[in-house]
């Protein structure tokens, strides 16, 4: 980075100084000043101009300047349309030119009231029109995906959305197609619209043009509430803002955080809070009934019940946390079994470590990474999408790539870590012990020193080391596996529905369940009490990055939320803890967060600690369920290495959401472009995949992939061994792609 | 006081009035028309093919300074069409007990399918009832009002004499 050279303007009579280059719209607004703008988007790239809304003037150019294009000159001197008459007079025209088209719409279009075109035209716009011909028409609303509808008559082609596509999200779906007056916006060969972060070209529409099908005449925007609180589904956290109308959510938008998700926003975040509606959400505590299945009990009869199953158990009481609690929700479970109860047995999904604090830095820094060197075999979008976000961006601009499925790095590109300035890791992948694997990592390579070198791991949980660290908080004592298990207690869906917890509840006696859901916790639980999702309580997550970011309430939840009846729980075990999430907080934030922390801290962006000195990792507070035995390294003809993976569209939250069913991967084996070839396997073809069971998918292959894998998503792959044999199926009648000669 | 004129002075008021015409108007037998631009109680209005005016698109809501009405739309689909837009008002409430009758609904209503009509008789013992639902505002009033003559504005004379 050079000094910043400073060059002095006049915009409307206003003397300006700011650093050279800085765009015409931005310097504007450092003097106060507003260029109206459609199309201008910084984080979609160079601009474009498309729109003609930021006419300016500029003295000694004859004819009126987009100003979004133009960047601050030395001694430039530019009337906008406040001062300068023929600047007014030409964004009049573009407006009138805009709208000559543009239906009248607003009363029934979603984006009305808080349109920029709506606003725009009563500031800058003529107020009537000339247009006496009648408006083009076309069909509306087409839908590009089942979560985005488009309507085209509305569009005043910004390229805001294609831009997007091409060159945010690279997916290339969206297009421009025609010319002229006849230009629209469609997916490529009108495919529907299909990609991880599809749905912030609804955010980013300045019309009606993209909207939300799930939103589509929900609400007005006079009639809704925004309530600022992050996303709970992944470790990312990216920060959002829950649109609340009559006590429910309607939807869901960014709120950029620029150090974390610059206000981008991925499907999964965007659409899953349909979920809340459920049709099998569990609204009072369930019991199992002899013979009858599940009968319906009080709030009162459900907590004798759960008193009942935690005195009865003795003390043998595993809990099985699904790392998707706010850490006060942790911490109180954590305070009733430890400290009530003496149980400190806990497993988590994943082991979690803080050992990566000492290499922190912002998401932001991957953004212009010199190299970024991913490690693993899960897709970084799978697991934290905004971080393949980021990624994308580091290679726009310029940085290096490399993916490596195992941590051996070649002499070059170790060297090359060494000496950068700006080098980033990412682990995204089983046993990366939480991080701590990758803390060595960045530690031998000498990151401790630069701050402009920072190392991420990508949990599988949202918030599972928030969890962990709450769960140590509680109470001071080792941890024993109990043996025979008394009483498990499955707190949250993912832990419901988590094979693993399914395996250790067959060893326990009894079951206590925590879910939002009928189809998760019926039929192997003794006592099922309701649970709420994390646009429903307050609290705290901390994300991957270990900043700890705070949810808010959006809406009341049809339940009780789990800190009241833990509180009230506890009370019986002479545990006292408050069941509200502030206090518990402030009480955790003495031994965990460094002294005196509150809620108020925390903000609206939270903010990103300092980095802490690099320590050994020590020995984990919680004990991981342990991952699936590594596949046996032999690998010959015949004999693939099955690749279980997660997909970003899948767990119990998804499930629940029709509209994301198409997002959901398809029933695939995915191979690597030598296995196929040998086995005579084309994409598409349907192929059999044989272990202890057989399963016959489609075939599909992918370059990226490593030979000698098969990689099935986790839905799909059901109880497949760890090798597989996979080959061309013989029976036609299960073909699913087109038969060749 | 001083004088004793003071008693037949005030009777003789009295005895002048017991010769003229009452101006007692006998309500509810007899009811004083109300001006043609009366705002009494809404109505929803339906085009001459029987669909809806309204939209639903909540700008009566947003005007309404009493926060007394709650729109709920909905898409029209080709099985059920309800209104000519793309949606139409699923669920239209108007909460009388909170209206204060200033017509800025019918102001901000771009497809006037919103009209405060004549009925002023909107009275009820329990204040559920003065919930008016969709139905309620699209049917024909129940109770019908005299509307005085346009030409005979300013002295509005009664027109009929209704029995309700």
């Amino acid at each position: 980075m050079s000094a910043p050279e400073n060059v002095t303007l006049t915009i409307d009579g206003r003397v300006v100084e700011v650093p050279k280059g800085t765009g015409l719209v931005e310097t504007a607004a450092v003097a106060g000043i507003e260029i109206p703008v459609f199309c201008y988007e910084p984080r979609l790239g160079p601009p474009v101009g498309a729109c003609r809304m930021c006419l300016v003037e500029v003295e000694g150019i004859p004819k009126l300047q987009a100003g979004c294009t133009l960047t601050a000159q030395e001694g430039m001197v530019v009337g906008t349309g406040a001062t300068s008459e023929k600047a007014a007079e030409g964004q009049n025209a573009t407006l009138e030119f805009i709208l000559v088209n543009h239906p009248l719409d607003c009363p029934v279009c979603d984006k009305g009231g808080e349109c920029p075109l709506q606003d725009l035209t009563f500031r800058y716009g003529p107020g009537q029109t000339r247009m006496t011909f009648p408006k083009r028409t076309l069909d509306k609303p087409i839908p590009i995906s089942p979560t985005i509808a488009l309507d085209r008559e509305r569009c005043i082609l910004c390229y805001r959305c294609t831009r997007f596509s091409e060159s945010v999200a690279e997916d290339g779906q969206l297009v421009a197609r025609n010319r002229g007056s006849m230009s629209m916006i469609a997916t490529f060969e009108d495919e529907p619209y299909r990609d991880l972060f599809s749905g912030n070209v609804i955010e980013l529409c300045p019309v009606g043009a993209l909207t939300s099908t799930q939103y589509r005449f929900e609400a007005r925007p006079w009639e809704i509430q925004n309530v600022p609180t992050i996303c709970g589904l992944c470790p990312v956290g990216c920060n959002i803002s829950a649109t609340t109308r009559e006590g429910k959510v309607k939807r869901i938008l960014s709120r950029n955080h620029p150090e974390v998700d610059q206000g981008w926003l991925c499907d999964k975040g965007r659409f899953a809070y349909p979920h809340l509606y459920a049709e099998d959400r569990i609204a009072t505590p369930l019991e199992r009934v002899r013979r009858r299945g599940f009968g319906e009990i009080s709030w009162d009869d459900g907590l004798d019940r759960a008193e009942a199953l935690l005195r009865g158990a003795g003390g043998r009481i595993v809990t099985a946390l699904s790392g998707s609690e706010t850490i006060e929700e942790a911490y109180a479970l954590g305070r009733l079994l430890r400290v009530g109860l003496g149980a400190h047995s806990a497993v988590l999904p994943e082991a979690t470590s803080s050992a990566l604090d000492a290499f922190r830095a912002p998401l932001s820094s991957i953004g212009h990474a010199e190299v970024v060197v991913v490690i693993g075999e899960e897709r970084v979008a799978d697991r934290a999408p905004i971080v393949g976000l980021w990624i994308k961006q580091a290679r726009r601009n310029g940085g290096d790539v490399v993916e490596l499925a195992e941590p051996k790095l070649d002499a070059e590109l170790e060297q090359r870590l060494r000496s950068s300035d700006r080098a980033v890791l990412i682990w995204s992948g089983r046993a990366g012990g939480g991080g701590a694997r990758l803390a060595e990592l960045a530690h031998s390579l000498g990151f401790d020193g630069k701050p402009g070198c920072s190392a991420f791991h990508l949990p599988a949980t949202p918030n599972g080391r928030g969890v962990a660290e709450a769960w140590a908080a509680a109470a001071d004592r080792d941890e024993a596996n109990p043996e025979p298990i008394g009483l498990l207690i499955v707190s949250g869906d993912e832990a419901a529905a988590d094979p693993a917890v399914r395996a250790l509840a067959e060893k326990a006696e009894h079951v206590l369940a925590i879910t939002m859901y009928h189809g998760l916790a019926v039929g192997w639980a003794d006592l099922v009490l309701p649970a709420t999702s994390y646009l429903e309580r307050d609290g705290s997550f901390v994300n991957l990055e270990g900043r700890v970011q705070r949810l808010r309430r959006s809406v009341i939840p049809p339940v009780p939320d789990e800190l009241g009846w833990i509180s009230k729980l506890a009370a019986r075990f002479g545990v006292e803890i408050s069941p509200h999430a502030s206090l518990v907080f402030a009480e955790l934030a003495e031994t965990v967060y460094g002294g005196e922390a509150s809620f108020g801290d925390v903000g609206e962006r939270a903010p990103l600690p300092a980095r802490a000195a690099y320590e050994p990792p020590e020995p984990r507070p919680v004990a991981p369920i342990p991952p699936p035995a590594a596949a046996p390294a032999e690998h010959f003809l015949g004999t693939l290495r099955l690749l279980r993976y997660r997909p970003l569209f899948s767990g119990p939250t998804v499930e629940r959401v029709p509209e994301l069913r198409f997002q959901r991967p398809a029933a695939e084996v995915e191979l690597a472009a030598a296995d196929a070839e040998r086995r005579q396997i084309r994409n598409g073809d349907s192929v059999t995949v044989r272990s202890e069971s057989i399963l016959t998918l489609r075939a599909r292959i992918d370059r990226r992939l490593p030979p000698g894998v098969a990689r099935i998503a986790e839905e799909h792959a059901r109880d497949l061994g760890t090798t597989v044999e996979v080959s061309r199926s013989s029976n036609p009648f299960t073909s699913a792609g087109g038969e060749r000669a | 006081m001083s004088s004793g004129w003071g008693t037949p002075k005030g009777f003789a008021v009295t005895f002048r009035q017991i010769f003229r015409k009452p101006i007692t108007q006998q309500y509810p037998e007899y009811k004083r028309p109300v001006y043609p631009r009366f705002r009494g109680r809404h109505r929803l209005q339906v085009h001459e093919n029987g669909l809806e005016k309204c939209v639903g698109c909540s700008l009566c809501a947003a005007a309404c300074p009493a926060d007394c009405i709650r729109v709920v739309p909905a898409e029209n689909t080709a099985e059920n069409r309800v209104s000519a837009g793309e949606r139409y008002a699923r669920i239209y409430e108007i909460n009388l007990s909170r209206c204060i009758f200033c017509g800025y609904c019918e102001l901000a209503c771009p497809f006037d399918a919103i009209t405060l009509g004549n009925e002023y008789e909107i009275s009820e013992y329990s204040r559920d009832d003065l919930i008016y639902t969709k139905d309620m505002l699209l049917a024909p009033p129940m109770k019908t009002v005299p509307v005085a003559d346009r030409d005979l504005y300013d002295t509005p004379i009664p027109v009929y004499r209704s029995s309700s």
